[in-house]
Formats: structure tokens, sequence, C-alpha cells
């Protein structure tokens, strides 16, 4: 009871300077400058922060290629995932889930069962706006 | 107590097969959307990634290929529940997930070639009724 009480009393006479956090954004900046830009152009947003279409798409196409029933020389941008890839139905729910955990999705069930074809896939990942 | 109120529940059977082909892939997805916690609650990040553990519950449910009973899809799915279940509530130890799901049978096959091969008495020794 007592700490929660002193608690704010303490936090109101810290105060962090500015010049500790300008490190911390100069590594982000090293490391991705998309980020950093992003970053800039609106602060602590979630939002406007979309993926480009490339990127989505050569994600997209390495974790399909990652599949070990693909052919990674089949993978194309246009691929069906039944008639081109060669894979079945259950294989088809693990590429969408793989999708899922590489772009931190949750694809709801009625969406993802519609999802059969690697352009519905890149299509419905470009749109999500949470996808990162 | 919840968990096993979890698993008693049951759900009214499939009425098509189209229906219980469906559950399988409800309960797929359940079980991957549950792969990030397993790994976490037991430590597995060293020994396997997402994706083996991914290939290895389809594997599971691809033994089960060929049923064509809607009813025993049902109870299939029952039992593959029952042990999600069971490994999301840590009900396991980290050694029963590694031995099931990350080495699997494959060790253990490798295991027996490799003594079929080498011994002429082993090849006798397993195809007697010992």
């Amino acid at each position: 009871m007592a700490a929660a009480a002193l608690r704010p009393a303490i936090l109101r006479h810290i105060r962090l300077s500015p010049a500790m956090a300008a490190p911390l954004v100069g590594a982000t900046a090293a490391g991705q400058p998309l980020a950093l830009a992003r970053w800039l152009a609106r602060p602590m947003s979630s939002h406007d922060a979309h993926l480009t279409r490339d990127e989505v798409v050569d994600r997209v196409l390495d974790v399909i290629k990652c599949h070990p029933k693909v052919d990674p020389s089949k993978v194309t941008p246009e691929a069906h995932f039944e008639k081109d890839l060669g894979l079945d139905s259950l294989d088809t729910v693990e590429v969408v889930m793989a999708i899922e955990e590489e772009f931190k999705l949750e694809i709801p069930d009625l969406e993802a069962d519609k999802i059969n074809s690697l352009p519905l896939a890149i299509e419905y990942v470009a749109n999500h706006p949470m996808a990162g | 107590m919840a968990f096993t109120m979890r698993a008693v529940k049951v759900p009214p059977n499939s009425a098509s097969m189209g229906e219980a082909r469906h559950r399988v892939f409800d309960f797929f997805r359940q079980a991957c959307r549950a792969i990030p916690s397993i790994m976490e609650i037991y430590n597995l990040d060293d020994v396997v990634t997402p994706a083996q553990l991914r290939a290895s519950i389809s594997q599971q449910i691809r033994k089960n290929q060929g049923v064509s009973d809607p009813k025993v899809i049902d109870m299939l799915l029952f039992n593959g529940m029952e042990e999600l279940n069971n490994i999301t509530e840590h009900a396991k130890q980290r050694h029963h997930i590694i031995g099931q799901y990350v080495v699997g049978h494959k060790g253990l096959v490798q295991d027996l070639e490799k003594d079929q091969g080498s011994s002429e008495f082993l090849k006798k020794f397993y195809t007697s009724n010992y």
C-alpha cells in the first residue's frame, strides 16, 4: 500500500533526459532504415505503417519455399497451392498458418478457408492493417 | 478442474463428412495457434522450430487419412483435443513432448533399421516370435 502511494510521488520528480533516448534511435536506424522512416512519419502509431507490397510478396514466397513439400523452383506469385504446388488441403491450412506466424496475424477461419492460392494470400496480407 | 471439465464436454456428432473434415482443419488451426505458448511452456526453442511442430501435428493427422466414417473422425478429434488440452495445461513434461513430437517415430525406426542391417543374428531375432 505504502509503496503504491510512494510510486507516483517518486515518478513526479524523475525526468528522463531526451539524450538517453538518442542512442536507441540511432541503433534502430542502422539496422532498419525503413522502420525509422515510418517511426518518424508518425511516432508511436501502429497505423499507416503498412508493409510495402514487394516486401509482402517476398516474405510470403519465402514462407512457401520453406515448406518441405514444395519445390522452391515452382513457387511464383501466381501459383495455386493445390494445382501448381501439389499441396493437399491439410498442407494448404499448414501454409496459411505459417503465413499467420510470419506476419503475426490471426486470420479468421472463414477467411483462411478461402485462401487457396498465392495471389489471395498476398492480397490478404497486403490489405491487413496489422500485418507486421 | 477447469481442464477436466473442458475435456468432458462433447460436441454433437458431425452430420456429414464435410463437417467432420472442417472440424479437422479447425482443430489443426487451434493446435497451430497453441504452438508458441507450448514452445514457451516446455522450453522448446533450442530443440525445434514452430514449422517442425506444425509438420509433426499434420503428420499425426495424416496418419488417419483413410478414415471415412464421420463418427470415427469425431472420436479421433476428441482424442486429439484431449491431448492438446493436456499439453497446453502443462500436464506433461518436456521429454514427453520431445519424444513424441520432436524426435517422433523416426528416431526409433532409424535405430531399428541400423540393427537389422548390421547383424544376421538380430535379423533372425526380429523375425522370430520373441
